[in-house]
């Protein structure tokens, strides 16, 4: 395993952008830490998890699905370049399988699949989270993987296309001790989060939460939407056309079910019309309807909708308040 | 795929967020900026859908001139040559003021700058106003005749800070949705007092330790109830009244006409509510005030306004973190709009026209002569003067007067007497309609300038992506009418450069620069380079001296429910729209959510009048009739119409009274008398 | 031709492109009641639609967007396709103004249908409310024209009023049949309106019937209100969730089970529905 100054991390990126569409954590104007090109800002490895929806390189806010100019109807292409991103975390890769998993079941979305086909997927974990935090080690669920051992970041390559990529790399050899000490410290990170939203998931499928914890909660709720849109499972999309003159596109972008027309129907008819439906649906979603459909949570635990949450009632924080009430009846 | 740094076009909250621009130059997303000190990496649904509009397909693209009646597409030069012509016509034939211009809190401040220059220094008159006219022109001047300054006297962190809130006539979290939720964080997390005041159960009414349901109206003798309990009780601030203000023995005069047994008769609420209120606002170490539309927008507004600060006053809460009279204004530059002095009777930074060497003053930096020395027409009075024929030609720019202004049949009215109008505007609106030359703007994604939010911060907007079709910035615009007009004063290479004149001719904006608003902004007052800026006004002094109690009694509302017209209309926004519209109804998410006109009518009056939720119905008033959809809910009380004014096809505005504050001459939008019947 | 029907796969004919409609050609457009329209529908590369009734449609018109229509004909009938649309809003009012020979897009057919095959043999009890007819009317279509594979066959249907009544002549048609027995009611009949059938709630003809439990499927398609009283009637009969079949109707955009906006639970209505038997949707919160 190569061990990488962030000098040679960022000429390993420039030369793997000869054939891919590279993006990375990069400083925006004002210090807000986001996905761009390398030379769009200055490179922002280090620093935990990227705030927005990191899932959004696959699934954008908006994008069109549909171009129909006189009599042709044009599909978006893939891009000739496939993307490779840096700066999933572990959690941010658990989402992504997921996620990968919800598009392709059933039906396959070739729109979301021209992005995600051969794409590279770069994790970053180590001793580089914000504030000092020890980001947990994904391993073999991305490409390739960025440890940070505080100063140097290793590079462990788990796929064909990780390995071809790490080849370029220019470094020392790491100790194997080094890594097997970060993969301790990866280990015995607690479990805390984790056992919470268990805890109350296992509520909300006995059926143990009452209907009126949900008011509770959703009082606080401006419907904001924003835990929607920075959540990386969440996947929800409303489809709109816009005609001008020469062209129609229909696009679809990202929509939240704490929205009232999320669901509301042509007769008026909603079933989820009420403040605390959604909200019982936000959390039931993730923690209830999904472990029965698709046999596991889809909270990973990113952290984002807890921090863009402008009234502070994120998924963790609810399942704190739920397990408090309700857990230990 | 580029990320723009700039700022929200929607509320004065003024929170920065990035525009995501695709390769084709289409915005196609908004990421919030994690480092700015309001945003703080949070939006709300506007902010979200913020970049939406901007390439709709109804965009004006092309200037259009009516010709024979029909508008036509007409080139750029022809356009602006048949403004200025036009212009200068009437003004030979009628008189300087027979032309006035409505500026907008849409536009950046360059733009309202430039505005009010046009109009006095190259037309030589001071008709010229914007829509502060229509939600804080009470605040203004409230606040100036009691403080000495007509904004927010804190900062949107102070509501963090507080001990106690008291919220009335602003339903924060849908109409500043980030400072609601600062609010709900404080009461939640640290426990402060939250009172709200207003007769709609809004949200933040859910989380209120006490919520008065008050009759629309009764503001002043709400607020002079619990001063009295205050001073009743001794709980007044004796120490500020003494070293901080004056006219005291006034206030406590009109004051004792207010014992709480009156003012609740009068508010139609028990005399405990008031004393609760006033016990807990007076006892709270730190208690501001926070207010909005349902303060201002009354035939009593200044009023209101000044009974706020009077209280405030009264228990010393003024000039520290977590206090003060906090009027939220509604627009994103709404602020800056009435600091540009793009109001009839001052020039930038609130300085006088009638102030003989301020007009010197102005005079030198613009290098013109004989600025007109006597306070315009308002928008309001000169909608009236243009029915009255006495106005002749109109330059609207990022207005929509048919859509916002009170009795749209009168506007309608005044619209059809003006011999010619100008509409400068990113969209097609009823306004519009009525048109001889249309203009056709680039929106806040397309240009540089600058905004300043609820709390005099000034911070920067960002050109993200190149204007559509052939529209222009409207400071460009302008700057070629001035040209074509055959001043010389008015020609700048960037916003940047309008900035930098205005900070020479405007004290509070003295030190702001493009450099030094880069990322955050700065709050003015900000008098020069060096200076911070000021999150908390009048701490330590008032911007007059001595702040000033200004007792009101208490006067009804204009038109008050009868027999005939039993209900009370109270007119506003919704959480999802903005305004009249324009904007937020060409936005898909926002749209989908409220897509058609409506009225909002308690559970109790719907039952006994067999309507039920989103049934068609009509809503009439002495000016007219308008069908709209019912939404039953508990958040109106019984009694009480709430509609929201963004719908042309349901037009709040049709039905509302043209009543006008006498001072402020802010219209009546609360209160008015209504009847209802099904539309089924 | 019953044995020519139903395609094996449920999967939609679009080479992986999911959101592709291809284009239709209208056929006819005919006026059922003020509000309703019935449009005959083919596709203009010729192939068939491989609908089941029970199945949906997503109805595209560039420019103005899409909207899920259940499909209304049955695939006995040959390569057409007939939709009844109602004006609801801004796609079916711009659909209203189509014309025969106009084109139109389509996606589908979508989701689940009635699974005529385990119907073998059994009683049927078709019930259907106001637009539940549409969906309703290509099972009936179907079980006619394959009657000997089912037993006695009831149809009950209820509309608002008179004028409100669709498929008017088909109705009438099944009144008049020997083959299944039909009754229609009307919640109200206006003065001076010519009405001779019944009148009040659909759920008072269902206490009359004389129903065999043991052998009785009972199909419910129509406005989300009636299910609970409908259900609250057939119980007493002696059915139960597995013997009594739902269509649910949900906000659908995609149609294949990627928007979210019909999620019922850990159900989506598109692709796990909207035909489902009661007992997998009778406990999940607001699912009826
Ligand atoms: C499985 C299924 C089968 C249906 N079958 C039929 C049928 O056979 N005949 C028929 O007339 N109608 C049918 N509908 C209803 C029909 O889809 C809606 O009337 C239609 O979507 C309204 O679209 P619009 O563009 O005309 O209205 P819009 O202008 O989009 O909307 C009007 C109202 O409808 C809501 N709405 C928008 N899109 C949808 C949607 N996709 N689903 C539900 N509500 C929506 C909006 O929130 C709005 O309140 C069916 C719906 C479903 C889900
Ligand atoms: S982020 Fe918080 S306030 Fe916003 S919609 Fe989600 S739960 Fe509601
Ligand atoms: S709170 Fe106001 S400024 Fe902030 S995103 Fe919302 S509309 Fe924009
Ligand atoms: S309609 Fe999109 S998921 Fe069902």
């Amino acid at each position: 395993m190569k061990i990488l100054t962030e000098k040679n991390l960022k000429t390993f990126l420039k030369s793997a952008e000869a054939d891919y569409n590279v993006r990375v954590p990069i400083n925006l104007h004002d210090g807000t830490r986001a996905l761009g090109k390398i030379d769009e800002g200055s490179l922002a490895i280090a620093g935990g998890v990227i705030p927005q929806k990191i899932t959004n390189v696959f699934f954008p806010q908006m994008e069109t699905i549909l171009t129909i100019d006189s009599e042709k109807v044009e599909l978006p292409k893939p891009s000739v370049k496939p993307l490779l991103v840096i700066g999933f975390t572990a959690q941010d890769a658990d989402c992504l399988e997921f996620i990968d998993r919800f598009y392709s079941e059933d039906y396959r979305d070739d729109i979301y699949f021209n992005k995600r086909d051969g794409a590279v997927i770069v994790c970053v974990s180590g001793r580089c989270g914000n504030d000092g935090e020890f980001l947990k080690i994904a391993g073999e669920k991305c490409d390739l993987e960025l440890i940070c051992d505080g100063q140097n970041y290793l590079l462990a390559a788990y796929t064909d296309a990780g390995k071809a990529l790490a080849e370029n790399a220019d470094g020392a050899n790491a100790d194997d001790s080094v890594i097997q000490q970060l993969q301790k410290e990866s280990d015995s990170l607690p479990a805390d989060d984790l056992e919470l939203i268990q805890a109350a998931s296992k509520l909300l499928l006995e059926e143990k939460v009452p209907e009126e914890f949900w008011a509770t909660i959703s009082d606080r709720c401006i419907a904001c939407t924003s835990c929607n849109l920075v959540c990386p499972t969440c996947t929800c999309f409303d489809i709109f056309d816009r005609k001008t003159d020469s062209k129609v596109q229909r696009w679809r972008m990202w929509d939240s079910c704490q929205l009232d027309g999320f669901m509301r129907e042509a007769s008026g008819h909603n079933p989820m019309g009420k403040e605390n439906i959604r909200t019982r649906r936000r959390i039931h979603h993730k923690l209830a309807a999904d472990v029965t459909r698709w046999g596991q949570l889809t909270c990973m635990l990113c952290g984002r909708c807890d921090d863009v949450c402008p009234t502070g009632i994120g998924i963790k924080a609810v399942c704190r308040e739920m397990v408090d009430k309700y857990g230990s009846a | 795929m580029k990320k723009v740094l700039t700022t929200c076009p929607y509320c004065g909250t003024g929170c920065m967020f990035y525009l995501v621009v695709d390769d084709d130059g289409t915005l196609v997303g908004v990421e919030p900026s994690n480092e700015h000190v309001v945003a703080k990496g949070q939006l709300c649904v506007k902010g979200w859908n913020a970049y939406h509009f901007v390439n709709h397909p109804d965009r004006l693209t092309q200037p259009m001139i009516r010709r024979n009646g029909k508008m036509e597409p007409a080139s750029w030069d022809e356009a602006l040559n048949l403004v200025v012509s036009k212009f200068k016509e009437t003004q030979a034939k009628h008189g300087n003021d027979s032309v006035a211009f409505f500026s907008s809190a849409k536009t950046t401040n360059e733009e309202n700058y430039l505005m009010m220059k046009l109009a006095r220094a190259v037309f030589k008159t001071n008709n010229v106003d914007h829509c502060a006219r229509l939600c804080h022109s009470s605040t203004v001047l409230g606040l100036a005749a009691t403080f000495g300054s007509g904004a927010m006297t804190n900062s949107i962190s102070c509501m963090e800070q507080a001990d106690c809130i008291l919220v009335t006539g602003s339903n924060t979290t849908e109409q500043h949705p980030l400072i609601g939720s600062r609010i709900i964080e404080n009461v939640t997390n640290n426990g402060a007092k939250l009172i709200v005041a207003d007769n709609r159960k809004i949200r933040l009414a859910r989380l209120a330790d006490i919520h008065v349901r008050w009759k629309n109206g009764t503001d002043v003798a709400f607020l002079n109830g619990i001063m009295n309990v205050i001073i009743s009780e001794g709980l007044e601030d004796k120490e500020f009244i003494k070293t901080r203000t004056e006219n005291y023995e006034e206030l406590k005069k009109i004051i004792a006409d207010y014992p709480p047994e009156r003012a609740a008769e009068i508010c139609g609420i028990t005399p405990k509510e008031i004393v609760d209120v006033a016990r807990m606002f007076a006892a709270a170490d730190k208690a501001m005030i926070v207010y909005s539309m349902g303060i201002t927008q009354h035939t009593h507004g200044v009023d209101n306004v000044k009974s706020c600060a009077n209280l405030a006053m009264l228990t010393g809460n003024i000039g520290l973190p977590g206090t003060g009279v906090n009027p939220l204004r509604g627009q994103n530059n709404v602020q800056g709009a009435c600091d540009m002095g793009a109001l009839n009777g001052v020039f930038s930074g609130y300085q006088k026209v009638v102030d003989p060497t301020t007009r010197e003053k102005f005079e030198k930096a613009w290098s013109v002569e004989n600025l007109p020395a006597e306070p315009g027409l308002t928008i309001t009075t000169a909608i009236d003067a243009a029915a009255e024929g006495k106005l002749k030609a109109l330059y609207i720019m990022g207005e929509n007067p048919m859509m916002s202004d009170p009795d749209q049949n009168h506007v309608r009215e005044a619209m059809e007497k003006l011999e010619f109008i100008v509409v400068q505007d990113i969209f097609p609106t009823p306004t519009s309609e009525y048109a001889d030359v249309i203009l056709p703007a680039a929106s806040y994604a397309e240009k540089n300038g600058t905004f300043t939010s609820t709390e005099r911060r000034v911070q920067p907007v960002r050109k993200a992506i190149e204007p559509v079709g052939q529209s222009r910035t409207d400071w460009e615009i302008l700057c070629d009418v001035a040209q074509r007009a055959g001043y010389d004063g008015m020609k700048y290479n960037s916003a940047s450069e309008i900035m930098d004149e205005v900070a020479t001719v405007t004290p509070i904006y003295g030190g702001v620069s493009y450099e030094r608003i880069d990322q955050v902004g700065l709050q003015w007052p900000c008098l020069d380079k060096d200076h911070p800026g000021t999150p908390v006004l009048h701490s330590g002094k008032f911007a007059r001296g001595l702040g000033m109690f200004s007792p009101a009694a208490y006067l009804p509302s204009k038109e008050l429910p009868d027999e005939q017209y039993p209900f009370v209309l109270s007119t506003g926004r919704c959480y999802f729209h903005f305004h009249t519209g324009t904007m937020t109804r060409r936005s898909q998410m926002l749209d989908r959510e409220e897509r058609f006109p409506y009225v909002e009518i308690s559970i109790e009056d719907a039952k006994e009048l067999g309507i039920y939720d989103r049934a068609w119905i009509y809503v009439a008033t002495r000016r007219g009739e308008v069908k709209v959809m019912a939404h039953v809910t508990d958040v109106a009380k019984k009694g009480v119409l709430f509609m929201p004014f963004h719908f042309e096809e349901g037009p709040a505005n049709l039905l509302t009274i043209n009543a006008l504050d006498p001072i402020a001459k802010i219209p009546e939008y609360k209160v008015c008398a209504a009847k209802i019947r099904s539309a089924e | 031709m019953c044995n020519s029907v139903v395609p094996k796969t449920n999967a939609h004919e679009c080479d992986g492109k999911l959101y592709l409609p291809f284009q239709c050609k209208i056929e006819s457009v005919q006026e059922l009641t003020r509000t309703e329209k019935l449009f005959r529908l083919s596709r203009k590369d010729g192939k068939p639609f491989g609908h089941k009734p029970g199945q949906f449609m997503q109805v595209s018109i560039t420019g103005i967007g899409e909207a899920p229509i259940s499909v209304s004909s049955s695939p006995t009938r040959g390569d057409y396709l007939e939709l009844g649309v109602r004006k609801a809003g801004t796609l079916t009012n711009a659909m209203h103004e189509l014309k025969s020979g106009d084109e139109i897009g389509l996606r589908g057919p979508f989701g689940t249908f009635f699974d005529t095959e385990s119907m073998k043999g059994k009683d049927l009890l078709l019930i259907s409310g106001g637009c539940g007819l549409a969906p309703m009317r290509a099972l009936i279509q179907y079980v006619e024209d394959c009657r000997k594979d089912f037993g006695n066959v009831t149809i009950l249907y209820g509309a608002k009023s008179p004028a409100d009544v669709l498929y008017q002549s088909e109705l009438e048609q099944w009144q008049n049949s020997d083959k299944l027995s039909c009754q229609v009611t009307v919640d109200t009949v206006s003065s001076g309106t010519c009405w001779d059938s019944n009148v009040g709630l659909i759920t008072k003809l269902i206490p009359p019937l004389d129903i065999n439990a043991d052998k009785t499927v009972a199909v419910i398609v129509g406005p989300p209100i009636m299910y609970k009283f409908v259900t609250l009637e057939l119980y007493p009969k002696g059915l139960s969730d597995k013997d009594i079949i739902v269509s649910l109707e949900r906000y659908m955009k995609c149609g294949v089970g990627k928007c979210g906006h019909c999620t019922i639970d850990h159900l989506y209505c598109c692709t796990d529905g909207p035909v489902f038997t009661l007992d997998q949707v009778a406990s999940l919160k607001g699912a009826i």
